[in-house]
């Protein structure tokens, strides 16, 4: 008997990055296999690749004994293989039978289709499926858990025999989580072969067959029964085998911490879409240290970084800046006490692609007006000063009239820190400030926290790369479901953070 | 320098591509293209007084591109400016007419009162945009057709022209004293109190921490939020200021050419002057430019019928080819640019 699903020596490169190396794996008909890694450790894209979504580099691809060529989305849906994306690919504004229809490869013909005669043909697959769903629902007015398994009825309607799911249970609450599972288990029994991403190690124990494990896009562990698996021995081969405590990245010595900075006092605050919020969180960040955040992705960190920036109000708690109490207020208040950010996206967030490289810079500068009537802007005075702030963070560039999105990511990072850096900083929250950024940029971001660490400013560096979070930090706290798993001072064990990180016994 | 020049070029080859297309147009439909050119530049610079009629006729547009400019620096498509000048227009007759007292107090006032009313008609989607998220364009284009129907009501009813029987609704004309420019639609006093709000747009669109935060929030919504720009104000004001420019060419064009307030005068300059905004690469100077090209247009399409037998519908098709390849253009620069 062949497998289900195969592919052999795939690579996948995007740009300077290495995504997926030499993945050769095969997965057995009729059965759960989950698919597990950290963000970034090539899950999607491997997903993505094996859909025909994407076109790898090399490598090669059968599926049920039927070789088929990458990139081709058409070919491996007829060849039996579909994908459920974590985004749901229906369109929300169509109804159930029309979007089903709509996606069905088998559609009825013609230009003229009969609403009728789809309503029934489509309640009638749904009830074999055991949906309970009105079929003239608009799909925007269903909950996401039936959205979900009504992808699921999209795909097998299309006579899929393997079925990838990409992180089904991310948007998903504990009690419908359960529901899926029965779903994905009576599928089994039918005899489909399930190929799903999984994140959190209980719903792996409780779900899959088998496991497989990638780290930094290599395969580290081929599909291997999970009977034959410990909790501990995958969170290590997910998390990795590096040692213990690394030694320091950057060469500044860490400075003795003083006094306490920034307090969250039992902060709450509601989600947003899939993003989590926060369900309790306190700490105290203090001066002259860089406090890490560690956490699987999606643990309520987008929430954290918008309400210590302000950008979000908690629900409850209390946010302290020395001995001023921050809860309420503004961005702009935030930042004239000295509060400043690095955020997540870099592209949007962190800085304009259209606007001059000046405009970027000093954007800041409206703050220092404030309250005067027409605040004239001496543009010479601003290029000559962002001409200096631009020089001293080594960014390579033109001309200051240059707009934004001219730069590499290294660069446009270099000059949000001259941006961020500048001025009276009391501290500063970086998320993910080196992510996709080479070794020297890398290197230059850590550099620039510890030296701003070094003048007694407080840092707090949301990282889900434990090797970043090691190598800098001076303390680590864990986020995990929107609450502080964990804190750890230096001396930083890579076994007990994981278990805090991942959650199990 | 090499983007700046590109940039020129992509506003200028559409006009150049509209002119050459017009140009065979008449040609094929048997008229004399080289005395269409002529009347064109007859009309527009050369004939006597013409050259007044281009300024005349600028003076509108290039209020309300530069009012317009505001809210498209903010992201907002703001195409009531028609509307807003009208509204405007009304606002100042009102005062002009209804309100006693010397020329030195109820001057100022009449334009103040334009400009608010303009101002308010503009506030009013602003606010529906930016509190309830009420679409913008939509809101501001219908807008427009309520203040022609209000004003064309005003026209025909409280404020009617007793002497005026049949033809065109209009308002009884301002009193002489209260009049900016004489018949002829120009002053050397509009000129100044054109140049000064130029001015002032130039400062704050394009000097004032105030434009560059604008600039921000339209470009860069997310960063803007990290920094800690308030964007529902910002774009509150954009719209205050585009109606209020928009108010003040209704307020120009009472006080000024027209000496009363009219319906159905000029009932397309509004959406001319998001063209001419355009045009102008969304640039205070570009603008000035601009407007010249379409007030000399303008003034031309007037003109024509005497010296040349083209219709003037024929210079509309030309002024509606140079709108369509221009926004295409428009379009084309968005995309590529993200």
């Amino acid at each position: 008997m062949h497998s289900a699903l195969q592919c052999a020596g795939v690579d996948v490169r995007f740009g300077t990055v290495q995504a997926l190396r030499d993945i050769s794996l095969s997965f057995d008909p009729g059965k759960i296999h989950a698919l597990l890694g950290q963000n970034g450790a090539g899950k999607s894209t491997l997903a993505r690749a094996l859909s025909g979504v994407l076109d790898p580099d090399a490598g090669s691809l059968q599926i049920q004994g039927q070789a088929v060529s990458f990139g081709d989305a058409a070919a491996t849906q007829a060849a039996g293989l579909d994908i459920v994306h974590q985004r749901f690919a229906l369109p929300p504004g169509f109804t159930v039978a029309e979007a089903l229809e709509f996606a069905s490869s088998r559609k009825m013909g013609g230009a003229v289709y009969s609403k009728h005669k789809i309503d029934a043909k489509w309640q009638a697959r749904l009830n074999e499926a055991g949906l309970d769903v009105p079929v003239s629902a608009k799909l925007s007015s269903l909950p996401v858990e039936t959205v979900q398994a009504i992808e699921i009825t999209r795909a097998l309607a299309n006579d899929a025999r393997v079925l990838i799911l990409d992180e089904p249970t991310a948007l998903l609450s504990p009690e419908t989580i359960s529901a899926l599972f029965n779903q994905l288990r009576r599928l089994r029994e039918s005899g489909v072969t399930l190929v799903v991403i999984l994140h959190k190690l209980k719903e792996v124990m409780a779900l899959a067959d088998t496991v497989s494990i990638l780290r930094q896009g290599t395969l580290v562990l081929p599909p291997t029964p999970t009977e034959d698996l410990s909790e501990d021995q995958i969170r290590e081969l997910m998390i990795g085998e590096a040692p213990e405590t690394p030694d320091a990245m950057v060469s500044t010595a860490p400075k003795k911490p003083e006094k306490e900075l920034l307090a969250f006092a039992h902060v709450a605050s509601r989600g947003k879409g899939p993003e989590p919020g926060l369900t309790d969180v306190s700490f105290t960040l203090r001066s002259g240290e860089i406090l890490g955040v560690a956490g699987v992705e999606g643990n309520g960190q987008r929430a954290f970084a918008e309400i210590y920036a302000g950008l979000i109000r908690p629900m409850r708690g209390t946010i302290t800046l020395e001995d001023t109490d921050l809860t309420a207020a503004s961005v702009a208040e935030r930042r004239a006490c000295g509060l400043r950010s690095v955020p997540f996206d870099r592209m949007t967030e962190g800085a304009s692609l259209s606007l001059t490289l000046w405009e970027n810079t000093k954007s800041w500068l409206a703050e220092q007006f404030r309250g005067t009537a027409i605040p004239l802007v001496r543009l010479a005075g601003m290029r000559a000063e962002t001409r200096a702030e631009l020089d001293r963070y080594g960014v390579v560039y033109g001309d200051v009239n240059q707009p934004g999105g001219t730069l590499s990511g290294g660069n446009l990072q270099r000059v949000i820190l001259a941006r961020e850096l500048t001025g009276e900083v009391c501290a500063v929250l970086a998320a993910q400030p080196t992510r996709g950024l080479d070794f020297g940029a890398t290197q230059f971001v850590w550099e620039e926290l510890s030296r701003v660490r070094n003048t007694g400013a407080g840092v707090l560096l949301i990282s889900s790369d434990l090797d970043e979070l090691f190598g800098v930090c001076d303390r680590i706290m864990v986020l995990r479901g929107g609450r502080v798993a964990g804190l750890f001072e230096r001396g930083f064990s890579r076994t007990e953070i994981g278990r805090a990180m991942v959650g199990g016994a | 320098m090499m983007n700046r020049a590109l940039g020129i070029l992509s506003a200028v080859l559409p006009l150049l591509l509209a002119i050459l297309m017009s140009a065979a147009l008449f040609f094929a439909t048997g008229y004399d293209v080289a005395s269409v050119i002529s009347g064109v530049i007859e009309g527009a610079i050369t004939g006597f007084g013409s050259f007044w009629q281009t300024l005349r006729w600028s003076m509108p547009l290039l209020l309300i591109a530069l009012g317009f400019l505001f809210c498209l620096r903010a992201g907002e498509f703001n195409i009531g400016g028609q509307g807003q000048m009208m509204m405007g227009g009304l606002g100042t007759v009102a005062v002009a007419l209804l309100l006693p007292g010397p020329v030195a107090l109820v001057l100022p006032l009449a334009i103040l009162s334009g400009i608010a009313l303009g101002a308010a008609w503009s506030f009013l989607p602003g606010l529906l945009k930016v509190k309830l998220g009420a679409d913008e364009v939509i809101v501001t284009l219908m807008l427009n057709f309520v203040a022609v129907l209000f004003v064309s009501w005003v026209t025909t009813g409280p404020l009617k022209d007793p002497a005026v029987r049949g033809e065109t609704a209009s308002t009884p004309t301002v009193d002489s004293a209260l009049r900016l420019s004489g018949g002829d639609g120009m002053s050397v006093t509009l000129l100044v109190l054109i140049a000064v709000a130029v001015v002032f747009a130039w400062l704050l669109a394009e000097r004032s921490a105030f434009g560059l935060k604008l600039r921000y929030v339209g470009e860069a919504p997310e960063a803007a939020r990290w920094q800690g720009m308030q964007a529902g104000q910002l774009k509150l004001w954009a719209y205050v200021l585009a109606g209020s420019f928009a108010g003040l060419a209704g307020a120009f064009e009472v006080l000024g050419p027209n000496g009363r307030l009219v319906t159905g005068a000029t009932p397309t300059i509004g959406f001319t002057a998001i063209v001419v905004t355009i045009v102008g690469l969304s640039r205070v100077s570009g603008i000035v430019f601009a407007a010249l090209l379409f007030g000399g247009l303008q003034a031309a399409i007037l003109f024509l019928p005497i010296v040349s037998d083209l219709p003037s519908s024929g210079l509309k098709i030309l002024e509606g080819l140079i709108a369509l390849l221009v926004t295409a253009e428009f379009i084309r620069r968005r995309r590529g640019t993200g």
